[in-house]
């Protein structure tokens, strides 16, 4: 090996963190453009396989009238026709949980003998294909993302707009057996369709035998178009597809010609005859009505005669019984008076029946009671006289007379005592004088003689008195006899007088009683007659009523009868009028459909779609072509920003070898050799890079974007293609760069003698700084601060070169963020600042003024409404540049114009002044205004039912989605001279209906008058979820630019240090610590890096325009939004790159040895 | 005056190249008193370089012992040695190692800003003759004045210790000859202990102490007892 070939190799060890800086930069930009740049083309290319793998048709024929073997032949004899296969189509509602949802039932292409391969191959992703009645492959994308899978069930409704389902397809029940893609649907998008909400939420595919259906709903038909050589995603297929549609609509004409000669005559005649059968059916059934009803009235008539008759003689009966009833009520009171007087004489009677009968009761009792009184008196009286009898004679006359003799025998005693006495006296006075001493005893017998006479004289007037007292009881006895006697007679007497008086009144008595009892005999005899003569006269009138009732129940059971019998005969009229109606109905029900059909047989016409009409299918070519953009905007952005670095990196590596250029040149060597030497360093630095880079890039980026994107797509795997011109491009670049930089470089020092390059390059002379002038604000400054501004304005390439770094890493960082904000602040801007409307409800047929009126009024009265407006909404064609470039778009009239801001608002969109709509023009909207390059006050063209006009544009309006022309119903009708028709109804939710915004148009769309329901809520959904897939690629732009701005920071900060390793060590053995050493270099590092993040915010912003501005569509304007808090990221990110990269400096900074400083210059 | 201001003992200093260890200080052995202009001398690759890194704390030693001042620095951290080199050393460069982005003035007071106790920079470039020429920057001053702003530089710290790697090595004779009287001057009259390193023997006679090192050692320590004035000094 040469000496100089190991110089380069040994070069690149020793330099090991620049070489590898330079070889990141080129390989991370190097990655980025061509890994950005393969993404796009692998997604076309990825549909571009789909499509011609799966051999998708090139044109697709829909016929009102369905197609029949006929009409496929002749298709199929076109020139341009390569194959052809008919197919079915419906879209059919389910319910479940009370939700309806649309399904699209497609039939699974099929091989027929018109085609020689499946057109539109379905790709079977899991299970089978169905092998029985009853079973269906459903889509992948629905099945992936609502769990919707294999083993499900889908039951449709038995009726489908009136008609059955099972007129369309065998069964109601069919059972998911497969998950399917096809290459008719490219995206999530299903379309749109005519029944339920307007909405297609998933379809399914059959076998066509599954389908009932007399024609053939669909015919795909591949063209010459489809011929490989032709890129189906270019304009030259568009071009050729477009010249073919025009021979397919001229085939169309004759085919409808044809079916109106032979389908529709013979239909035709059918219904003639129909028709006059009809009229015959009517006629008769009218007749036999007008009969019957006759009939009826008739009966009804008689049955009112019969029963007024009846009715009279009820009348009279109960007269009757009136009658007799009153005078039933006069005996029954005479009856009661006569009752009631007997009742009181009777009484009399009794009372003084019961007087009589008391007195004498009485005088009984008394006349009882005297003479027992005087009975008791009586004998009281000879009962006293015989005890006083029996008591004299008995006791006290013997008692008395036994007294007497006892006082006389008493009395002699007494006698014979005093004589005793008397002789003992006389004895004692003889005594006396014998004695002279004891005379007491003669006193005390003188005492006894004197007592005993006293008694004597007692007992005598005893005696006496007691004679006396007898001959009294004698005496008093005898009076008492006699006293009886006579009371005894005296109480005879009065006895036998009561007795007669008492005798007296019994016969009194007794003669009452009779007559009483005579009476009483007589009163309850009269009685008993009253009271039968009255109950006979009741039984009587019970009888009658009776009857009565008799007669009046038979005259109602008669009426009923009667009323039953009419009944029948009315209900039996009214079921055969009925009949008649129904059998009418069904016939005229059947004429008019007869009639219907044949008038949309009448207005039989096939429909030419081709692949854009497929739903999503143009999003991929769009959706590739925004991903392009961004990559020719941001990558190049990224490329310059390398490029620069490598220039300084390399220029500075020149530089460091001046001495040794120097050395090499005075030792001979050429100049090609020296240069060499840096030319293959920077060339195997860019050289690697750039292959790591695209290799890296190129194998990820893509199917990171692509990945993104097949959320949204149902395409198979994606294909890598590596896009060579984009890949050397950027290869190129960056090698270039890298290259000729050190080439340039190397040849300036190279013009140079050898010894003053020997010699070491004057240090670049300190010069006093601007500041320096602004004295006092230098004097007060820190001496680092001084040092710090002294250097980063001696070094102006460097101060450059990091500034313009940052700040494009700054810049890209903004760049990716502002890009997510600008595209997500579309949708919200568009449906709710501008398009404020929530509903829009196609009309079915226009109709006349009167019936809008009357449809409009109930969109008033519906209450979920606030705002609902009469809106004539169709497609134009506008053309600019001199009629080379055409585009699509649709104009609005509102009927009230002048109320147009309660649906969508017109106005500027910087200043949001309101854009008036009047007379004197037409407002068209931003976007259309930078496409076709026609502003306020300019003629716009437009082709209206190609009729070509010309309208000025009187103001231009703020809109996102879609281009739209604005002008008022005048206008329209004064210029084209034709009326305006109405089509759509713009509706405006309350915040009650917006919940049940789906309830809404379910409701509404069962109304004959509406054709569809678009919910502007639901496109908004679909917006955000295709702005979601772009945060992918956010992602990866915002995770380049980081790594860009560490790889620059780092690369810079390295040289910074690099270029004052001396300076470094010197300050080191002054003795600056660490810190303070890594101060000295970091505060000019911080300054740089702050300067390039600040100037990198307005850069950033620039820059967000910038990509915005490249990835602008005609249908779509991209408004340029940067949100602040993005402008912080963008500034927060690189200062915290910085930091981190001034954080890994400060370890090969504190590794500077001090020894360094005393080596010599070199 | 300090007697073995500066002392060396049994200093070792192995450096690797690869598989090799060369000994760039084998052991060396010597002091030196304060006041004195102390010149090391000896051949390239003698091991003068690596003395003077290690007096001046701008590398350390493997083995051994350094006291400067009384203050042991064999053994002290990398702060530790940054504060040595930051109060008691001043160092003057062969190639002045002048920062050319600051003037004159502002190269001295990047010196004196980190030191407490130093002097004023207009003083330090006045005494070292350059009153007129404060607010040059490096690339407008000649190689003797650039020296002349590196001494002022290195005394304006007032170090214990001034380290003089072959200042004169980048000048012209007469320019030298001026350099070195500046700092056999400085060190008469301020005292200063100079150690300077050459590889020119001729200036021996100047220095009050002369050590002579051969490969990584001390083969000769003699103090001069009659230095001679550098004008008297021709080579």
């Amino acid at each position: 090996m040469k000496a100089l070939t190991k110089n380069i190799f040994r070069e690149i060890k020793n330099t090991k963190s620049r070489f590898f800086s330079i070889l990141a930069i080129i390989a991370l930009s190097t990655g980025f453009f061509s890994g950005v740049k393969a993404s796009s083309p692998s997604m076309i290319e990825t549909g571009r396989s789909y499509i011609t793998d799966k051999n998708l048709m090139d044109i697709r024929l829909v016929s009102t009238v369905g197609f029949d073997d006929d009409d496929i032949k002749a298709i199929k004899e076109m020139e341009d026709t390569v194959d052809v296969m008919p197919g079915y189509s419906a879209d059919l509602i389910r319910t479940e949980n009370n939700i309806d949802s649309v399904i699209k039932v497609l039939s699974l292409p099929e091989k027929t003998d018109t085609n020689n391969k499946l057109i539109n191959e379905t790709i079977l992703i899991d299970g089978r294909f169905p092998e029985n009645d009853g079973e269906c492959v459903i889509e992948d994308y629905f099945a992936r993302t609502k769990g919707f899978g294999i083993g499900k069930e889908i039951i449709f409704n038995e009726k489908i707009q009136g008609n059955n389902t099972t007129d369309i397809i065998k069964q109601l029940n069919y059972k998911i057996v497969g998950i399917v893609n096809t290459p008719l649907f490219f995206t999530y998008q299903r379309g749109s369709t005519t029944v339920g909400d307007g909405t297609i939420s998933f379809f399914i595919m059959l076998p066509s035998d599954q389908f009932v259906t007399e024609r053939y709903t669909n015919v795909y038909v591949t063209t010459k178009a489809s011929d490989p050589d032709i890129d189906p995603l270019t304009d030259e297929y568009k071009d050729i597809i477009k010249s073919q549609k025009d021979d397919y609509k001229l085939l169309a004409d004759e085919r409808i010609k044809v079916f109106n000669e032979t389908t529709l005559a013979d239909a035709k005649k059918e219904l003639a005859d129909a028709e006059k059968e009809f009229k015959e059916k009517k006629q008769e059934a009218e007749e036999k009505l007008a009969d019957g009803e006759k009939k009826l009235h008739d009966g009804e008539q008689e049955m009112a005669d019969k029963l007024s008759e009846g009715y009279k003689k009820i009348a009279d009966a109960e007269k009757e019984l009136n009658d007799g009833k009153e005078q039933l009520a006069d005996g029954q009171k005479k009856y009661a008076d006569g009752i009631e007087e007997a009742k009181n004489k009777l009484a009399d009677a009794q009372t003084q029946y019961n007087d009589g009968l008391t007195k004498y009761t009485k005088g009984k009792l008394e006349y009882d009671t005297e003479i027992s009184k005087a009975q008791a008196q009586l004998d009281k009286a000879q009962s006293e006289f015989d005890i006083q009898y029996s008591l004299f004679f008995g006791t006290t006359k013997p008692d008395a007379e036994n007294k007497l003799n006892l006082m006389k025998t008493a009395i002699d005693i007494c006698n014979e005592a005093i004589d005793k006495a008397e002789k003992r006296i006389n004895e004692l006075e003889t005594a006396i004088e014998k004695y002279t001493e004891p005379p007491e005893e003669i006193d005390e017998l003188h005492a006894l003689i004197d007592e005993y006479r006293e008694k004597i004289n007692e007992y005598q007037k005893q005696y006496n008195s007691g004679i006396q007292q007898l001959s009294d009881g004698e005496q008093k006895l005898n009076e008492a006899k006699a006293q009886l006697d006579e009371a005894h007679n005296t109480f005879e007497q009065k006895k036998a007088e009561g007795l007669a008086k008492l005798t007296d009144a019994q016969i009194q008595l007794d003669t009452a009683k009779s007559q009483l009892d005579i009476g009483k005999l007589e009163y309850e005899t009269a009685l008993t007659t009253g009271m039968l003569e009255m109950q006979a006269a009741q039984t009587k009138i019970s009888e009658g009523e009776k009857e009565l009732e008799k007669g009046k129940a038979e005259l109602e059971n008669q009426k009923a009868e009667g009323l039953k019998q009419l009944k029948e005969a009315r209900e039996k009229l009214a079921t055969g009028k009925a009949e008649a109606k129904e059998k009418l109905g069904d016939a005229e029900n059947k004429l008019n459909d007869a009639k219907d059909k044949i008038e949309s047989l009448n207005d039989a016409d096939w429909y030419i779609f081709e692949r854009d009409d497929n739903p999503g299918y143009s999003g991929l070519v769009e959706d590739a072509q925004r991903v392009d953009n961004v990559a020719a905007v941001f990558p190049v952005f990224f490329l310059l920003i390398a490029a620069l670095v490598c220039l300084t990196t390399m220029s500075r590596m020149v530089e460091e070898r001046r001495t040794e250029i120097g050395t090499l040149k005075a030792l001979g060597y050429s100049n090609f050799k020296i240069v060499s030497k840096y030319l293959v360093y920077s060339a195997v630095a860019s050289v690697i890079g750039s292959a790591v880079g695209a290799v890296a890039g190129i194998f990820t980026l893509p199917f990171i974007i692509l990945d993104t994107y097949s959320m949204m797509y149902c395409l198979p795997a994606s294909k890598l293609v590596i896009d060579t011109s984009s890949l050397a491009l950027s290869a190129g670049t960056g090698i270039l760069c890298t290259c000729t930089v050190s080439v340039i470089t190397c040849l300036g020092e190279l013009r140079q003698k050898p010894a003053s390059l020997m010699r070491p390059k004057a240090p670049k002379p300190g010069k006093r700084i601007l500041l320096e002038y602004i004295t006092p604000l230098w004097n007060n400054m820190n001496f680092t601060s001084k040092v710090t501004f002294r250097n980063i304005f001696r070094y102006k390439a460097r101060f450059l070169m990091t500034v313009i770094g940052v700040a494009g890493c700054t810049a890209l960082i903004i760049g990716g963020l502002g890009l997510k904000d600008s595209l997500s602040v579309i949708a919200p801007l568009q449906y709710e600042e501008i398009t404020i409307f929530d509903q829009i409800y196609a009309l079915k047929n226009e109709g006349t003024s009167q019936q809008q009126a009357y449809l409009m009024s109930q969109f008033h009265a519906d209450k979920r409404f606030s705002e609902t407006a009469l809106v004539s909404q169709n497609w134009t064609t506008v053309s600019y540049n001199n009629d080379n470039n055409k585009i699509n778009l649709r104009y609005i009239i509102a009927e009230k114009h002048d109320e147009s801001e309660k649906f969508f608002i017109l106005r500027d969109r910087i200043t949001h002044e309101k854009v008036a709509l009047d007379d004197s023009g037409i407002i068209i909207n931003e976007r259309l205004s930078q496409v076709t390059g026609i502003t306020k006050g300019e003629m716009l063209n437009m082709t209206i039912n190609d009729v070509p006009y010309s309208f000025k544009v009187s103001g231009i309006t703020e809109n996102y989605a879609g281009n739209y022309i604005y002008m008022t119903p005048s206008f329209y009708e004064e210029n084209t001279g034709k009326k305006l028709k109405y089509n759509l109804v713009y509706t405006q939710l309350t915040e009650e209906g917006k919940k049940d915004e789906r309830d809404i148009a379910n409701d509404w769309m069962k109304k004959d008058e509406i054709l569809t329901v678009s919910l502007i809520h639901e496109q908004l959904e679909g917006i955000l979820s295709t702005l979601d897939s772009l945060d992918v690629i956010v992602l990866v732009l915002v995770i380049c630019a980081a790594m860009l701005a560490v790889v620059v920071l780092y690369n810079l900060t390295n040289i910074n240090i690099s270029e004052r390793v001396r300076e470094i060590a010197t300050i080191k053995v002054l003795g600056f610590y660490n810190m303070e050493t890594a101060n000295y270099i970091y505060r000019e590092n911080i300054i740089l890096t702050l300067t390039g993040a600040l100037i990198g915010l307005p850069l950033g912003n620039v820059f967000v325009s910038f990509v915005v501005e490249a990835i602008q569509m005609d249908m779509v304007m991209f408004p340029k939004y940067v949100t602040p808090i993005s402008f912080f990221y963008g500034f927060a990110l690189t200062i915290l790159f910085s930091l981190f990269v001034n954080f890994i400096m400060f370890f090969r900074m504190k590794k500077i040895s001090m020894v360094e400083s005393l080596k010599s210059i070199e | 005056m300090q007697k073995d201001f500066v002392v060396f003992e049994n200093v070792y200093k192995r450096y690797k190249m690869g598989e090799i260890t060369i000994n760039a200080a084998n052991g060396v052995n010597f002091s030196i008193n304060e006041g004195e202009f102390a010149v090391v001398v000896g051949l390239s690759g003698a091991g003068k370089t690596t003395v003077l890194n290690i007096l001046g704390g701008i590398d350390s030693c493997d083995e051994g012992r350094i006291v400067v001042g009384g203050k042991d620095i064999s053994h002290l951290g990398s702060k530790d040695l940054a504060s040595y080199r930051r109060y008691d050393i001043g160092f003057v460069f062969q190639f002045y190692n002048l920062i050319p982005n600051l003037t004159a003035k502002e190269n001295v007071e990047l010196a004196t800003q980190i030191c407490k106790d130093h002097m004023d920079a207009s003083d330090a470039l006045n005494s070292v003759g350059l009153h007129d020429r404060k607010n040059n920057f490096p690339s407008q001053l000649s190689g003797g004045e650039q020296q002349r702003v590196s001494i002022a530089r290195a005394l304006a710290k007032k170090p214990k210790l001034l380290l003089c790697d072959e200042p004169t090595g980048a000048l012209d004779y007469n320019t030298g000859k001026n350099i070195l009287k500046l700092l056999q001057t400085k060190c008469k009259e301020d005292g200063m202990t100079v150690v300077l390193i050459t590889h020119n023997s001729a200036i021996t006679p100047m220095a009050d102490r002369v050590i002579n090192m051969r490969s990584g050692k001390v083969i000769s320590n003699i103090v001069n007892e009659n230095p001679l004035p550098i004008e008297k000094i021709e080579w």
